[in-house]
């Protein structure tokens, strides 16, 4: 470390602490530093500290907070720009540095990817223009393939039901352009000859225009889908042949002169009060479902009622929408701009977004808070970047630069990594992001 | 008795109107010791006389006798009264040698001198009386009692009375006697001093006048002093006693106004004082002085120069540069060859001056050219003008008018954010589908494609051939099916985006079991099923350059400009019939439209707008443009306004309800204008040009009938350059533009 520094530049009097492992703790004692020192410099102190305790330490890098805050520039420029006095003992908290580790070879696929889902760790299931649902098992090969649509898949969900927790049953459904859902059942560990094909055990139909967008019930009881045709429909989850045997009936694929019985499923109801298209529907509790749209509004819903609880108009066109933060309760929205908005609804009185990160430069094409941290989301954009975003800070933690044209479909998995999907026909994954 | 005769004495002189000096002299002769001094004075004064007297001649001898008598007299008549009165007598004698004197007797004088010294014992009974009867008066009273008892009254009350006035004790006093005017003269005749006498007839009384009362008259009348001794050429007598005296003229204390503040002054400092702070009196702020002086500065700047005559300064001269130094940097020399190529110039091209180098200032030659640039300059000035230009401020802002800012009319497109990429060629026509999720367009490579809005993925391609023209979506948005003209042929294709039931309608919509060709019409419009590309095929004459969907769906219209009268046709889908429209046309066709709303048919001709309805039959409105060329036109959606875009990139607005002339005429784009479009929703109207430029208004049309439109321009949007905009379009749900340009690219531009 250089500690030659020349009297002119001025020094500030730092702690460093951390709640991180034992192993990455420092001596807790104050040291004067010059304050024009970056992340950079500031992560090269910890390491250097770190190095004096445990000689063969491997350097790492570390991200700063001040006062829960990111530091983005200099010190002194934060201190100034958050008018902290320099004069006292700054204490300064070290965390692991995000650096997502990018995956060499993307998982190609044979038309655009539009949908990706990384809810199961055990992997990743993405949906593609070609009409065909994909689960890459661990991220290596496709094992399942769902064939069915006639047109694009647009979205599609892992419905987290009895059966995959229990066991290796696992239940999917997907949204398409073909103006229908479809529910899928498979067997994630059985296919041991890949990749599987897999026909849908009930298709939904009952919208008009496109299907856009599909979500789960926390339950897995009900799936609820956003169209063209500005309506939500909420549908049974449930495969049983119940009430899937009311509606068989014999279907011509396409694709070949297949003869195969399908069960059908209808909208047990609609929830209308949007003007244009729905965009995007989260169903992250039982009872709420909240919706984006193209008529500029975001509405959350009481599903039992099918009214709509809360009304909000941005001005823009929305693509994307999720829900999570502070205590799963705000709501976050891309679309038409670069701007990446999240709103409080438990705020009263104000519409005004309460963060905003603009560093996109295209549409926003999907976001996705992470499951268990409050603060940070990820976001996919046109222009083909996909970016992490820490809610302490207005700038970008990470952008992963993959995609060689825009990304349509981005997750979570496993909680470390971050899987997108583009009309680059790729599915990257990047991984080592270690939120805490 | 020597006061009272002296007292009468006078009072006959005050009687006889003397000099008043003579008073105070007898006055001061009553003290005894001050007589005695003026005796002592008079007698020097004699012997003067006398002296004097000796030195003249025989012949005024007798005159100076008679006058040193005279004074001899006055000084002895105060001592004696009896003389006095004799020598009053005497007097007589001697004015009466006065006169025969003047006759020029001379011998005389001794005669009345003895007659004077004689006047003792000699009497007269006239002066007896009137000795008695003052001194009977001056013995009743002691004091002096003015004589005249009748006071101011005038006389003549007193004319015809036996008396004159009431004495003391109230009787009346009694006129006396006057001699009859015979009497008078005969008495006058005898009595030799009747000439000096006269009536005092206030004192009732007649007065002899004395010999030097008589005198002193005399003196007057010459204007000399009344007194013979009076000296008006006294020496001077400096009686002021110069040395000695400290003093100065006045030796007052100092008055007490020097050292007390003067009131007056304290009162004028309170009103100046109250002024000032009523602020009826302002002080000039001191000027600044400018630091420096503004070598360079422009003359006509300085203000204090505006007071007066308008100075108008001389054209400046230029000033010398660098390249004017006598030993200038190199780079300021010209080469040789540059000296020659000045010799190929004109002579007002060369330059004026070639700079040279000299070793010191000394070796500098005299300036060839001074007498010429002298004479220049000179006539510079000579010929500059003499007039100020009178220049007009006014603020160029205030001109403009009043608009509303960009920022707030928002949303309006302003970035582009999707480009859909796929065409080989210019990217002539595009169409949005009336939910906004798809768009189609075509292109000269031959092929229409439709793409999805949201994400920018081409969705169909049809190749139809090359040359097309128009594209249209069928506005109905259960009926996804797409009208494309290409050269001759207006194509009706089944995109194939619809629901099932909605393609089933659209495919027996489309189903043609034998091509229709039916008399009249077969040579113009003949209607094929197309199996190639899933539809139908409209065969016309002629190549069609636009075509135009009615509001409902089933109405196509397609223009045919080489048509002549058969120029415009209007086919019907459900039908799949064609008709001419009923009125004749006029000019060229260029573009037709459906009024939004009504039975209201419009079209353009290069030069006009006509506005038919349809109904009716016949033509409602002609709108002229007064430009060269109409490209396009679109109608409001509330149907009353309309643009037309002209071929020298001019944009017509015409309010159809105000006039039949451009209600704005817009000069925006430098080429053609190759559309304009109105968005359905929002207030915005869009052009585009050859010019690679889209502009996006902001064009509202209030309900009240009222107000007019406004318009505002709030953006241009920038294409490639070289590559013009062939084609735009609104979303029809959002404020968002779809470009096409023939760079084969089709832009989205949103809010």
């Amino acid at each position: 470390m250089d500690m030659e520094t020349d009297e002119s530049v001025k020094r500030v009097q730092v702690r460093f602490v951390t709640q991180l492992d034992q192993k990455f703790k420092v001596p807790p004692s104050t040291i004067a530093l010059p304050s024009d020192l970056t992340r950079l410099g500031l992560s090269s102190v910890v390491n250097n500290l770190l190095k004096a305790v445990v000689s063969d330490w491997e350097p790492e890098p570390f991200d700063f907070l001040i006062d829960g805050e990111l530091v983005r520039m200099s010190l002194e420029e934060f201190l100034v720009a958050k008018g902290i006095s320099a004069e006292k003992v700054l204490e300064i908290e070290y965390i692991k540095a995000i650096v997502p580790r990018q995956h060499e070879d993307p998982f190609l696929h044979d038309d655009w990817v539009s949908a990706i889902d990384g809810s199961n760790p055990g992997f990743v299931f993405t949906g593609c223009y070609d009409g065909v649902g994909r689960i890459w098992k661990g991220a290596e090969t496709c094992t399942h393939m769902l064939q069915g649509h006639s047109d694009a898949l647009t979205s599609l969900c892992i419905i987290n039901g009895k059966g995959s927790e229990d066991g290796n049953n696992i239940s999917v459904a997907t949204a398409s352009k073909d103006r229908t859902l479809r529910l899928w059942q498979f067997d994630a560990e059985g296919a041991m000859k890949h990749p599987a094909t897999v026909t849908a055990s009930k298709v939904l139909r009952g919208h008009s225009a496109a299907v856009e967008c599909v979500s789960s019930q926390k339950s897995g009881n009900m799936v609820c889908s956003g169209s063209w045709d500005s309506t939500i429909n909420l549908w049974k989850a449930s495969l049983s042949e119940a009430d899937g045997d009311l509606a068989s009936i014999k279907k011509r694929k396409t694709s070949g002169a297949v003869n195969e019985s399908q069960s059908e499923g209808e909208a047990v109801s609609t929830l209308v009060g949007h003007t244009n298209c729905v965009s995007s529907v989260i169903w992250p509790l039982d009872e709420t479902i909240y919706s984006a749209s193209w008529d500029h509004s975001i509405r959350i819903w009481d599903a039992e009622t099918g009214s709509a609880t809360w009304t909000m108009f941005c001005g823009k066109v929305l693509n994307c929408i999720d829900v999570g933060g502070e205590s799963s309760a705000l709501v976050s929205a891309g679309g038409s701009d670069g701007t990446l908005r999240i709103w409080d609804p438990r705020r009263p009185g104000t519409l005004a977004p309460v963060y905003q990160f603009s560093s996109h430069t295209n549409w926003i094409s999907a976001c996705k808070w992470h499951k268990k941290s409050w603060f940070h989301l990820v976001s996919s954009s046109y222009d083909g970047k996909v970016m992490l975003w820490d809610l302490r800070t207005a700038w970008p933690l990470s952008v992963i630069d993959s995609h060689s044209d825009k990304v349509l479909c981005v997750d979570w998995w496993k909680g470390d990594s971050v899987v997108s999907g583009g009309a680059d026909s790729k599915m990257c994954i990047a991984s080592g992001i270690s939120v805490k | 008795m020597e006061l009272k005769v002296s007292k009468k004495a006078t009072m006959a002189t005050t009687k006889k109107k003397n000099s008043k000096k003579e008073k105070p002299e007898n006055t001061k002769e009553i003290p005894k010791n001050t007589e005695e001094k003026k005796n002592t004075k008079k007698e020097g004064k004699d012997n003067k006389n006398l002296q004097k007297n000796k030195k003249e001649k025989k012949i005024r001898s007798s005159l100076q006798k008679i006058k040193l008598r005279d004074v001899e007299e006055e000084e002895k008549a105060p001592k004696n009264s009896k003389e006095y009165t004799e020598g009053g007598d005497s007097e007589h004698t001697s004015g009466d040698e006065v006169h025969v004197n003047a006759g020029g007797v001379s011998s005389n004088g001794t005669i009345v001198a003895r007659a004077g010294s004689d006047a003792n014992t000699s009497a007269n009974d006239d002066e007896d009386n009137s000795y008695h009867s003052a001194e009977e008066s001056d013995s009743s009273e002691d004091e002096v009692a003015p004589r005249n008892t009748v006071g101011e009254v005038p006389l003549e009350f007193y004319r015809d009375e036996e008396h004159i006035g009431y004495d003391v004790t109230g009787k009346k006093i009694k006129k006396k006697e006057r001699k009859d005017q015979l009497e008078r003269f005969l008495s006058s005749v005898d009595d030799k001093k009747s000439w000096r006498r006269f009536v005092d007839e206030y004192n009732d009384e007649e007065v002899e006048l004395t010999k030097d009362e008589i005198k002193m008259i005399r003196r007057i009348m010459k204007g000399k002093t009344p007194h013979a001794e009076a000296d008006p050429y006294a020496p001077y007598v400096d009686w002021f006693d110069w040395e000695g005296k400290g003093h100065p003229l006045s030796n007052a204390p100092e008055p007490k106004r020097r050292f007390i503040p003067s009131k007056s002054e304290a009162k004028k400092i309170s009103k100046y004082v109250r002024a000032i702070r009523e602020g009826r009196i302002t002080f000039d702020k001191p000027k600044e002085k400018p630091r420096f002086y503004l070598l360079w500065g422009d003359d006509s700047s300085s203000s204090e120069k505006t007071r007066g005559l308008s100075y108008i300064p001389p054209p400046k001269a230029k000033l010398p540069g660098h390249e004017e130094a006598y030993n200038p940097s190199l780079e300021f020399i010209p080469t040789q060859e540059e000296i020659n190529s000045y010799q190929l110039m004109y002579e007002e091209d060369r330059p004026k001056f070639i700079p040279t180098r000299y070793t010191s200032l000394r070796s500098v030659p005299a300036y060839d050219n001074f007498l010429r640039e002298r004479f220049a300059r000179c006539l510079d000035l000579y010929l500059c003008p003499r007039v100020r230009k009178k220049r007009l401020n006014i603020d160029p802002e205030s001109l403009k008018t009043k608009l509303p800012e960009p920022k707030d009319l928002k949303p309006y497109p302003t970035t582009c954010y999707i480009e859909y990429k796929g065409h080989t060629d210019a990217v002539v026509t595009i169409s949005t589908e009336s939910s906004g999720q798809w768009i189609a367009s075509g292109s000269t490579d031959g092929t229409v494609r439709v793409w999805e809005v949201a994400t920018g993925r081409c969705v169909r391609v049809w190749e139809v051939g090359s040359d097309i023209r128009h594209v249209a979506w069928n506005p109905l948005p259960h009926q996804p099916i797409l009208a494309v003209s290409v050269d001759q042929d207006v194509l009706i294709l089944d995109t194939g985006l619809g629901s099932e039931e909605q393609q089933g309608k659209i495919r027996d919509l489309l189903r043609m079991e034998k091509p229709t060709a039916e008399s009249g019409e077969a040579a113009i419009v003949s209607w094929l099923p197309d199996d190639k590309l899933g539809g139908l095929r409209l065969k016309h004459f002629k190549s069609v350059t636009s075509i135009e969907w009615h509001r409902r769906g089933d109405y196509l219209s397609a223009v045919i400009p080489a048509g002549e009268s058969r120029a415009i046709m209007i086919h019907q889908l459900s039908k799949k019939g064609s008709q001419r429209i009923p009125f004749k046309l006029h000019g060229l066709p260029v573009s037709t439209a459906f009024h939004p709303s009504r039975s209201i048919f419009f079209i353009s001709t290069k030069k006009n707008v006509r506005v038919y309805d349809l109904l009716k039959e016949k033509l409602i409105k002609r709108l002229d443009t007064n430009l060269r060329e109409v490209s396009c036109i679109a109608v409001h959606p509330g149907g009353d306004n309309m643009i037309v875009g002209t071929r020298e990139g001019k944009l017509c607005w015409f309010d159809m309800d105000l006039s039949s002339t451009p209600y704005k005429v817009l000069k925006a784009h430098s080429k053609d204008i190759t559309n304009v479009a109105f968005h359905r929703s929002y207030p915005l109207f869009a052009s585009c040009s050859e010019d690679g430029k889209a502009y996006v208004f902001h064009g509202m049309v209030y309900s009240d009938l009222n107000k007019n439109p406004l318009i505002v321009p709030l953006r241009i949007l920038q294409e490639q350059k070289g590559k013009g905009v062939l084609d735009c379009k609104f979303h029809p749900r959002q404020p968002w533009l779809f470009t096409a340009g023939s760079d084969s690219v089709i832009k989205l531009y949103c809010h």
